[in-house]
């Protein structure tokens, strides 16, 4: 019933928002805030009544749907979905109140920010391939609406091609989804149950594998699929970045540690190597593509990709401590991405009105608070001890390390260090330096509610990662032992 | 006349016939008024009425073999009138804007109705080329409506020639099928064709002929010629009734003729139909991503959308069939809903060009989220009639060892995503140059509501539907035990 509820609360407050009169824009707004604030609510329940020492599903909801084909309404949580949900039920609400400063057709984009809250709870709690594909490709709509009405100047063709990717790596993955059902001969679409009980043969484990593969490396999204992430992060609003960064990659993520490593563990163990090496790709590519951006919003853009590159190589490696620190950067750059991006795309933009590098200069001098928040931003991305960043990274290497000695030693070594570097130059010409024009007003009172949950949640889970780690080390641990714990 | 009750069976098509005479009279006396339209809704709900209470669950086939009652039968009867009664909800406001006669125009419709429940409705050669005939002579006449519309003639002119050329196509083969079995009734050809042992050349030209006459009426490439002109230039709800349920009477149709009469050239008849299926889907897709206007576009989606049902045609196991139906239901709710979309635009931008549907979301939001229910539908996105619709078509291709035909068909419906999305995209990312609200007559805002239940019902709950889809029968369960 909770998760019930938590999922489809944000469609009905969709519904009910359709009613309100186009001109009442603050009685849309704070409907809309108020809606997205319940899901936090239930997710707190749902913490209070999880027990994490049981690796297993938990609160399962469970009712036939298309009994002829084996498809069921069935949504659960455990420790690996419950702290996405828990990020999705902070960062969803903060991109709401970020959103506050749209003025052009207000009550249709918190329409489709609402529906995509649904698709969003959905694509983490569902446990039935048809219902997650459904909420999978629902998240897709919404999104592609935001971007495409919403965005910057060259919003159409990021628009477009951010849909067509995403929605050509759905497609070849429903065909995946198909032949599971269709190989597996159990008749039902039930992630458990064919998790456990699919009996494929290698070679159409090998194909169905890809096929996942297509989907959700798209969405992560793995180098060389990820050309659509800087133009759609770059043209999104700032409340649709910061989904798109926080939650929305992670779904790609999600889908290896929910369906693909637990389900075709042959495979991915064939096919690691290769995962590893798209990894670490993606890390040294995503930071040296980030170094070279002059735009502050693209660079945040690729820095995303650099850090999906850790979560990859953590979930190739496939051993505890990867697969715990993959879990945890998962989390951590869902925390830290939507806060870089609200102050850089909204905070620094709204004010200076340029997103260009060598235009802004000595920030520090006129707004230092607002500085101060795009500091401890970048410190926490580049991975500084003692706040969030860290301690998901650190456990991918050490994880990592005796599986993909080179690899690893590349990664750190490139990645590490190009990361702080660009970061570091990126604060020194634009914080630093000599103010030049006009006098700027400081953060607001909004933003401030925006930026501080998110930055408590970085220090805490820096100083005491043992709060996330608690949380999902059981399911990961039967993970690692269903993959062979190498 | 017999007294026996058999009249009775076809009580539907009777009570509809004669709602069309009272419709013509209606339009006659008034000219201007909505009676007539009002009125063919009445009797297409009376036929239904008729349809439930007293034929429903019946089986029966009276007046020596020329008309056939069963479920298969009945549920093509209840889709039919379903179609029809969406047509004239959509046709209300266009009628009167336009000047059409209404009398003639409403009595056509309910006359082409009956002749497609013949169509499905009998075993008999003759029966069904009769029911063609008279849905095909009411349709030219309904397509050259818009009698000032250059248009509008043209379309009615190539559907006569073309129409007429495909009867004759349809009559020659049933009259070779005929000289063989030495009977109209599939039936007695189903039994002479498995004595017979040898297959004559003739045989199989009369069975080339069938399927190139049918073809014609599913606008299945290459017999498609007619079909974008015809569903561009025609009145547009004409076009909708047209694209739906013509399309569905045809293979109606022809699942009776290959299944019940010809199951000897099975091996014959799936060859040519999977090529058929094939090469409609790819170039009815293709094309129509060059479309820039919005019925053309339809109309070659109609063509594509024509080759995947075929599919099923192809594999004709008892699945396919289900699977069949089950998408025709889903198609004429998701056409007709798009034509109410289109006929609300059409209001103000007569050349419906897909570029006219920019900042729809803005002007008439509920229609445009209707709109793009439909497209998603007719891309084949879950939860949606057109998604289940494919599922159960590439699983009969499938479990037929077809697997190659499945895969062509989700190539072709990824190829599909661009020109249906492109309207989506028009509707809400363009603006439009005048914002005013789009102002929508009941009867387009019905249609699109029944279109868009139906077609979230058929997505969501399709067991319920395939249920009733797979309860029928193609072939009569007597003649398939007198083998």
């Amino acid at each position: 019933m909770l998760l019930t509820a938590l999922v489809f609360i944000p469609l009905v407050g969709a519904l009910l928002l359709a009613f309100f009169p186009k001109e009442r824009v603050n009685a849309i707004r704070g409907f809309a805030l108020v809606v997205s604030l319940i899901p936090a609510v239930l997710v707190a329940l749902i913490w209070q009544q999880m027990d994490f020492s049981q690796p297993g599903m938990q609160l399962i909801t469970q009712a036939q749907w298309i009994p002829s084909l084996g498809i069921q309404y069935k949504l659960g949580v455990d420790g690996i979905s419950f702290p996405l949900l828990a990020v999705s039920a902070l960062v969803l609400p903060l991109s709401v109140l970020a959103s506050y400063t749209i003025t052009h057709r207000v009550k249709e984009f918190f329409l489709w920010m609402l529906v995509l809250q649904t698709a969003i709870y959905g694509v983490f709690t569902a446990l039935d391939y048809f219902l997650f594909f459904i909420f999978f490709e629902a998240s897709l709509v919404p999104m592609y609406f935001i971007i495409g009405i919403w965005g910057g100047p060259r919003k159409e063709y990021a628009s477009l091609k951010f849909f067509i990717y995403t929605l050509l790596g759905s497609a070849i993955m429903l065909v995946g989804i198909l032949a599971l059902y269709l190989g597996s001969g159990l008749r039902t679409f039930d992630v458990m149950v064919l998790a456990e009980q699919a009996n494929l043969s290698p070679t159409l484990q090998w194909w169905i594998f890809l096929a996942f593969f297509a989907g959700f490396a798209v969405k992560v999204p793995i180098f060389p699929f990820h050309t659509w992430l800087p133009d759609a992060h770059v043209e999104a609003p700032t409340g649709g970045s910061m989904i798109l960064a926080g939650i929305l990659l992670k779904t790609g993520t999600y889908g290896f540690f929910r369906f693909m490593l637990p389900t075709f563990p042959d495979a991915a163990q064939a096919f690691s190597p290769v995962l590893a090496l798209l990894g670490v790709i993606g890390i040294i590519y995503g930071a040296l593509a980030a170094m070279a951006q002059k735009d502050l919003k693209k660079m945040v853009a690729y820095s995303s990709i650099s850090h999906m590159g850790y979560v990859i190589l953590g979930a190739a490696a496939m051993t505890p401590m990867s697969l715990n620190g993959a879990m945890f950067v998962n989390i951590s750059h869902g925390l830290i991405s939507p806060l870089l991006f609200f102050v850089v795309a909204s905070v620094i933009y709204d004010r200076t009105h340029t997103r260009m590098m060598d235009q802004m200069s000595g920030l520090f001098t006129k707004i230092p608070v607002a500085a101060s928040v795009t500091a401890f931003a970048a410190f926490a991305n580049l991975g500084l001890p003692g706040m969030a960043g860290f301690p998901g990274e650190f456990f991918t290497f050490v994880g990592s390390f005796p599986v993909f000695t080179t690899l690893v030693v590349l990664a750190a070594a490139l990645g590490l260090v190009t990361t702080a570097g660009y970061h570091l130059w990126m604060m020194q010409r634009v914080l630093m330096g000599q103010p030049s024009g006009d006098a700027l007003p400081d953060i607001s009172a909004r933003e401030l509610v925006v930026a501080a949950p998110l930055m408590v949640c970085i220090v805490l889970l820096g100083i005491l990662p043992g709060i996330a780690l608690r949380l999902f080390n059981e399911p990961i641990a039967v993970l690692a032992a269903r993959l062979g714990g190498m | 006349m017999p007294v026996d009750g058999s009249l009775g069976l076809i009580l539907p098509e009777i009570v509809l016939a004669a709602a069309g005479m009272v419709v013509l009279a209606a339009g006659l006396t008034w000219r201007q008024s909505r009676l007539p339209g009002v009125l063919a809704i009445l009797g297409i709900a009376a036929s239904a009425a008729v349809l439930v209470n007293r034929v429903w669950g019946q089986t029966a086939e009276i007046w020596s073999g020329t008309v056939m009652v069963d479920g298969y039968a009945n549920l093509f009867k209840a889709i039919f009138l379903a179609v029809a009664a969406m047509t004239v909800l959509v046709s209300l406001d266009y009628v009167h804007r336009n000047r059409l006669p209404a009398g003639e125009f409403y009595l056509l419709l309910l006359l082409a109705t009956v002749g497609m429940m013949f169509m499905t409705g009998s075993l008999n050669l003759l029966t069904i080329y009769l029911g063609l005939e008279c849905l095909s002579l009411a349709s030219y006449s309904l397509s050259g409506m818009l009698r000032k519309s250059p248009r509008s003639t043209e379309a009615a002119l190539k559907y006569i020639l073309i129409g007429a050329v495909s009867s004759g196509i349809v009559l020659f083969g049933m009259s070779l099928l005929f000289g063989v079995a030495g009977s109209t009734h599939l039936r007695d050809i189903a039994q002479a064709l498995a004595h017979n042992g040898s297959l004559a050349p003739v045989l199989v030209a009369g069975m080339m002929f069938l399927i190139a006459g049918l073809g014609v009426k599913m606008a299945a490439v290459p017999f498609h010629m007619w079909a974008p002109d015809v569903y561009h230039g025609s009145p547009a709800p004409v076009a909708a009734f047209l694209i739906t349920a013509s399309e569905a009477a045809a293979f109606g149709a022809a699942l009776r003729i290959f299944l019940v009469g010809l199951p000897a050239l099975a091996d014959e008849w799936r060859t040519v139909f999977i090529v058929l299926a094939v090469i409609s889907m790819t170039v009815g897709n293709i094309t129509a991503i060059l479309q820039t206007n919005m019925r053309r576009m339809l109309a070659y989606s109609a063509v594509a959308q024509a080759g995947y049902i075929m599919v099923g045609l192809a594999v004709a196991s008892d699945r396919a069939v289900s699977a069949m139906l089950y998408y025709l239901m889903g198609y004429a709710f998701m056409t007709i809903g798009a034509f109410a979309v289109v006929i609300l635009l059409g209001r103000q931008h007569p050349s419906e060009e897909i570029s006219d549907f920019k900042g729809l979301g803005q002007r008439a939001p509920f229609f445009a989220l209707a709109l793009t229910i439909f497209l998603l539908s007719l891309i084949g996105i879950p939860p949606t009639a057109g998604f289940f619709g494919k599922f159960y078509l590439i699983q009969a291709a499938v479990g037929a060892d077809l697997t190659w035909l499945a895969v062509v068909m989700m190539i072709n419906s990824i190829i599909s995503i661009p020109y249906y999305w492109g309207v989506v995209r028009t509707m809400y990312l363009r603006e439009a140059d005048d914002k005013a609200p789009l102002p929508a007559p009941a009867g387009l805002r019905w249609a699109a509501v029944i279109g868009v239940l139906g077609t979230l019902a058929l997505g969501l709950f399709p067991d319920t539907f395939v249920q009733i889809v797979s309860a029928v029968q193609v072939v009569p369960a007597w003649i398939s035990m007198a083998f």
